[in-house]
């Protein structure tokens, strides 16, 4: 809410405090200030001045030459606007004075003409939007007075965040309970100059309360508890005193005329919302508080059309609606310069009621901001005298008859128990009862001790949205004790019944491990467009990500295009994330852990001593063995060769998982992978749990010297098994014996199933078993590759013999012959 | 038919003449080229040798293989051992011209600046007995509104603009919800961090993303009191910018604690020159001690236990800590932004 500091200082008399210590002690009261603006700043130089004359300009038909009198001197001013009042005062920024904007100004010849300085509108000024015409000065300012001192514009605009259940502080007097000495004591409505006395009298009823022909009627007591209306007859309607209109402005808004002005001033600096009707134009001279009725409609006084449900609650005439309660008044019965009677509204509407009605239309104003949070149920009474007092002291008329009250729920005074044990029990120092009085009463609260242990606190209306409860009071009393003052000493505390979730110890292994290969960590926000999604968003910020995404890879490949359009050429990123899939009607969709990399470019930086080699399907197979290691999944993980285009992992070799249907659907699949070349990891069960292998070309944006693109992406377990049951072997005490074998294998025969059958018929002296070359060409048969296995042969508690070895080799080359067809390569 | 014996003398004199050649070999590519003469798969003259054994009579064939395997195994170990002697392996003999040249240099790779700032919060709380706790990123207006003692049709409920899916499901606005799903799960003592991500309808600027991290922390147990509650958070706030930061709390107000605080710190800063400056105060976490009501909603007796709860954003202290001008660059993922948060900095 905007504040103006002068405003406050008009509200309480003993206020000694600089606008900086404002500010410090609205913060520690929970109120921040945003920001502070001086709002006369950057109008040094600018006076008031008075047009003498006005007279054509004699070479241009829109120009007049004006006799400006600054009060020191007269000067000749050529002026573009239309309308210039002989008499009139204007704000006038002579030679060498800068304009906001940074417009500096000079002496200049204007069609022959000189002007010696410029009559400045509102927009030239930066104090408002008018640009057509010049600032006419209303009142008697003084010749050759500073603007700012004329407009008094020498103030502070406050912008202070008030949190939502503070609906208390959104007036001056509110936020004056929360700086003034004494609080509420400190505070007295500055008097309106002028104001006649009052004597005002209330006329009440239930639902119903009448004066002469003038009616008010509530239908719907449920949604207003109270709705009070004055007749104000025979006034003129016109501009503001300035010292209205500048209470407006420096809180940021425009002043309209002086009925309008004075319901908003009152709002402002009292907190209740009022309306004022022009009551000529009520049909039947009556206000009836009922719903709508469907298809109703209204223009409000923004010139917007709005057609109403059956559910919005309206202040209506005999016929139609004349206001949307507590949001905005309908054009029709505004008031305006033409306007000789008035009805002044102030009421008290159910909050819940008020945020419906404005959400349903979509609005939001300063009257609904603050029914929605709750308006003083206390502060109507005094808030109609305050806006009498203005009106008839600045658009004249009289009061006709009492004050019509329709009163269907009474406020009922309310008050909480306190209990000094619990106040210790949750703030954890002692604060005695009056302490706490000390504390309270200057908000309002009344504090009476009941006993040793107990205080009866009576809470004020305009706090009865926020105090309803004993813990309340306890924040107000942590609150108004000051945070600051709570000692910062460590306690001793208990160890927590909750394990740690070792999804946390998993993100953080892999992170760990993927960042020690030379990945760099990406995050991609989890949204997706429809093609990749299969959850939908129903209020999405765009519609490229009006769905959630289901992998995390094409988030991650648009990361690599990005990076190419930057002259990227060597892209290694990974991503762990959540993922997304639709489930059971009505339910929270499924969510799954993934992990995606890609990788690009080089394999390494590269040295001054050799080139740099580029990442293929083997930097990815290894970066793939190591994130499925680090993985958590039970069991172990197979690869198989990926189904030819398919939509998804499955068949492919007779090893291969078996198909899946959607739920189990892992991307990246043979839509985005180049099919020769990828593989498919999947669990002993055949379910698969991720794909790797060469991005297609045509599915990533890439220039004419980027590299092939490689891809994994892996779902994480619910559950994952970080331990892997370790434990330690003897180290040997012998030496091992390595014998190589060259074997032809036919390509359809697996380098894992011939080493895995090795392994099993090596019996146990074979220790270990790896491939350590390659060959395919010459002298060796078409659809046939020789691959070297190098057999580590190792007894624990001898040196083996020759023969030994040749033994268990030659069981080896005889078994793969026998069994498989393989036959060694001599 | 070929004399078994008369080949396995010329292996035997490929092999000597092999190893001389190896032994005064000076870089590894005439090593290379020593390989393939001797040792090659296919024009090697031991594999040519071999190719003639078919001209052995059967039963002296392997006798000849048997040797042939030898020569190639020792020719093989030479070549490595030299290659390693080479290579600098033996450090006697190694030459460098230069050692300011650049050494052999690995991709340096990085976890993202905001989950190493994660990981840095949650050792410190790790420290102060905490354990981490998760869930659902989808969730429903119950667990992230209701359960926390927000009304759906409080002004509260729409400060932070939802995303929903469907119905009430939504994605969270906060963490907070982890705190009634952990309260669901256990009895206290309760001290959880929950780190994850969060949504919200904001468009992106400098200081808004529609999705960013968010931790939370949740401590319930009985004697809990508002003097624990600030003495933790400000020691967690001393631990992370440093021990001379001066924290301060603030009212403030959030549905599901009560009294609510925002907490400031107020960092001492170095500068280039050397001297030493005090920050503004900065906004860094939100907290308070838990509402009654969200303990009642989970079915603990709110008189006898008491809590507290935090909330930050590890992107934006990641902004502060790293002097990152602006939240999107931790979603564009540019590798030159990323490789500055690397191993051993920037590279």
């Amino acid at each position: 809410m905007n504040v103006s500091f002068a405003w406050l200082e008009s509200l309480v008399p003993h206020l000694d405090m600089t606008v900086e210590e404002v500010e410090e002690r609205l913060a520690l009261r929970g109120a921040p200030v945003e920001g502070a603006q001086c709002l006369g700043s950057g109008l040094e130089g600018v006076v008031v001045a008075r047009v003498e004359s006005v007279r054509p300009h004699p070479n241009a038909d829109r120009l007049s030459l004006c006799e400006v009198n600054t009060g020191a001197q007269t000067l000749q001013v050529v002026c573009g606007a239309p309308v210039i009042q002989e008499g009139g005062h204007y704000p006038f920024a002579g030679v060498g004075v800068t304009l906001p904007g940074n417009l500096r100004l000079r002496r200049a010849k204007i069609r022959g003409e000189y002007s010696n300085g410029m009559l400045c509108s509102e927009k030239e000024l930066a104090l408002g939007r008018d640009q057509a015409g010049i600032m006419l000065l209303t009142g008697e300012p003084a010749l050759g007075q500073p603007l700012s001192e004329a407009l008094a514009l020498d103030d502070v605009r406050l912008d202070v965040e008030v949190t939502s259940n503070r609906p208390d502080l959104l007036s001056h007097v509110g936020v004056a309970r929360e700086i003034a000495p004494g609080g509420v004591r400190g505070i007295e409505l500055p008097p309106v100059p002028g104001a006649p006395e009052l004597d005002l009298q209330v006329r009440t009823g239930e639902l119903e309360v009448a004066h002469a022909e003038v009616g008010i009627r509530i239908d719907e007591p449920g949604l207003c508890y109270r709705f009070l209306g004055v007749i104000l007859r025979g006034v003129k309607v016109g501009p503001s005193p300035t010292w209205l209109a500048q209470r407006l402005r420096a809180v940021g808004q425009q002043p309209i005329n002086n009925v309008v002005d004075a319901t908003n001033y009152v709002m402002l600096e009292m907190g209740n919302p009022m309306h004022a009707y022009d009551l000529d134009e009520l049909g039947g001279s009556r206000l009836i508080i009922r719903k709508a009725r469907a298809g109703e409609r209204m223009q409000t006084l923004d010139g917007v059309e709005y057609e109403f449900g059956d559910e919005m609650l309206m202040v209506c005439d005999a016929s139609a609606p004349h206001d949307i309660a507590g949001v905005m008044g309908g054009i029709h019965s505004a008031v305006t310069p033409g306007t000789k009677d008035v009805l002044l509204e102030c009421a008290l509407f159910e909050p819940k009621q008020i945020r419906r009605t404005r959400r349903a239309l979509g609005i939001s104003t300063d009257a609904s901001y603050r029914f929605e949070r709750g308006v003083d149920p206390e502060g109507h009474l005094p808030a109609v005298r305050r806006a009498l007092e203005v009106i008839l002291t600045t658009a004249g008329g009289r009061v006709d008859g009492p004050v019509l009250e329709v009163l269907p729920r009474p406020w009922k005074p309310y008050s909480l128990k306190l209990r000094l044990a619990r106040v210790k029990h949750v703030l954890g120092v002692e604060i005695a009862s009056e302490e706490i009085e000390r504390l309270l009463a200057p908000l309002g609260f009344g504090v009476m001790a009941d006993g040793e242990a107990v205080a009866v606190v009576t809470v004020p209306g305009y706090r009865s949205y926020d105090v309803t409860r004993e813990i309340d009071l306890i924040e107000e009393i942590a609150r108004t004790y000051g945070y600051d003052r709570f000692p910062d000493e460590l306690g001793p505390s208990r160890l927590t019944t909750v394990p740690d979730d070792p999804i946390f110890g998993l993100e953080d292994r892999l992170r760990r491990s993927l960042a020690g290969a030379g990945l760099l960590e990406a995050t991609n926000p989890a949204f997706a467009p429809e093609s990749e999604g299969d959850v939908e968003i129903s209020n999405p910020v765009s519609s490229e990500d009006s769905h959630l995404r289901t992998a995390l890879l094409s988030g991650l490949l648009r990361c690599v295009e990005y990076n190419f359009a930057r002259g990227a050429r060597d892209v290694r990123l990974f991503e762990i994330g959540t993922v997304f899939r639709r489930a059971a009607p009505g339910d929270p969709p499924h969510e799954d852990l993934h992990v995606a990399l890609v990788v690009t470019g080089r394999e390494g930086p590269g040295h001054w001593s050799e080139g740099g080699r580029p990442v293929d399907f083997w930097t990815l197979k290894g970066l793939v063995e190591d994130t499925v290691a680090d993985s958590g999944w039970e069991g172990s993980v197979a690869t198989s060769v990926m189904n030819e285009g398919g939509p998804g992992p499955g068949g492919g070799s007779s090893e291969g998982p078996r198909t899946e249907g959607g739920e189990d659907r892992v991307a990246p699949d043979g839509r985005l992978l180049v099919s020769s070349c990828a593989i498919v990891l999947s669990l002993s069960s055949g379910r698969a749990i991720g794909a790797a292998g060469q991005v297609r070309p045509d599915r990533i944006d890439a220039p004419a010297w980027a590299g092939p693109v490689w891809a994994m992406e892996l779902r994480l377990p619910r559950r994952p098994r970080l331990d892997r049951g370790r434990a330690f072997r003897p180290l040997p005490q012998f030496p091992w014996v390595d014998r190589d074998l060259a074997l032809l294998v036919p390509a359809h025969l697996s380098a894992a199933r011939v080493r895995a059958f090795i392994q099993r018929c090596g019996g146990a002296l074979l220790d270990s078993v790896t491939i350590f070359d390659m060959y395919r060409g010459a002298g060796v048969g078409e659809g046939m590759r020789s691959l070297a296995f190098r057999l580590r042969l190792q007894a624990w508690d001898r040196t083996l013999t020759d023969k030994e070895v040749d033994r268990v080799v030659d069981k080896v080359v005889r078994r793969l012959r026998e069994d498989l067809g393989v036959e060694q390569r001599l | 038919m070929r004399d078994s014996n008369s080949l396995i003398a010329t292996l035997r004199t490929i092999e000597d003449e092999a190893l001389q050649a190896t032994r005064a070999a000076t870089g590894t590519e005439e090593l290379e080229r020593l390989r393939i003469r001797y040792i090659g798969r296919r024009e090697g003259r031991i594999s040519v040798i071999l190719r003639g054994l078919r001209e052995v009579d059967v039963a002296q064939r392997p006798a000849v293989g048997a040797e042939a395997n030898r020569v190639k195994r020792v020719l093989r170990e030479a070549l490595e051992e030299r290659e390693a002697d080479l290579d600098g392996g033996n450090a006697a003999e190694a030459i460098v011209e230069d050692v300011t040249l650049p050494g052999r240099a690995r991709w340096r790779g990085g976890i993202h600046p905001v989950n190493q700032v994660v990981d840095e919060i949650w050792q410190i709380f790790r420290g102060m007995g905490f354990v981490r706790a998760r869930g659902p990123e989808a969730d429903t207006e119950w667990y992230n509104f209701v359960a926390l003692n927000t009304p759906l049709d409080h002004p509260a409920a729409d400060e932070q603009d939802t995303l929903y899916l469907k119905d009430s499901v939504l994605l969270r606005s906060h963490t907070s919800p982890v705190q009634v799903r952990v309260m669901e799960k256990y009895p206290p003592p309760i001290r959880i961090l929950a780190p994850g991500m969060v949504y919200r309808r904001d468009t992106y600027d400098a200081t808004h993303t529609p999705a960013f991290a968010q931790i939370e922390g949740l401590v319930v147990d009985e004697g809990v009191t508002f003097v624990d509650f600030k003495a933790t958070l400000a020691e967690f706030q001393r631990r992370f910018w440093g021990p001379e930061t001066k924290v301060r709390f603030r009212p403030s107000f959030f549905p599901f604690t009560e009294p609510s605080a925002e907490v400031d710190v107020k960092r001492l800063l170095t500068m280039k020159d050397g001297t030493r400056v005090e920050s503004e105060w900065i906004e860094v976490m939100g907290a308070g001690m838990v509402d009654p009501n969200v303990l009642e909603s989970v079915g603990h007796d709110a008189e006898r236990y008491t809590g507290f709860a935090f909330g930050m954003g590890p992107g934006r202290i990641a902004m502060l800590k790293y002097g990152v001008p602006d939240l999107r660059l931790f979603f564009e993922n540019d590798v030159r932004f990323l490789a500055q948060f690397a191993r051993g900095g920037a590279s």
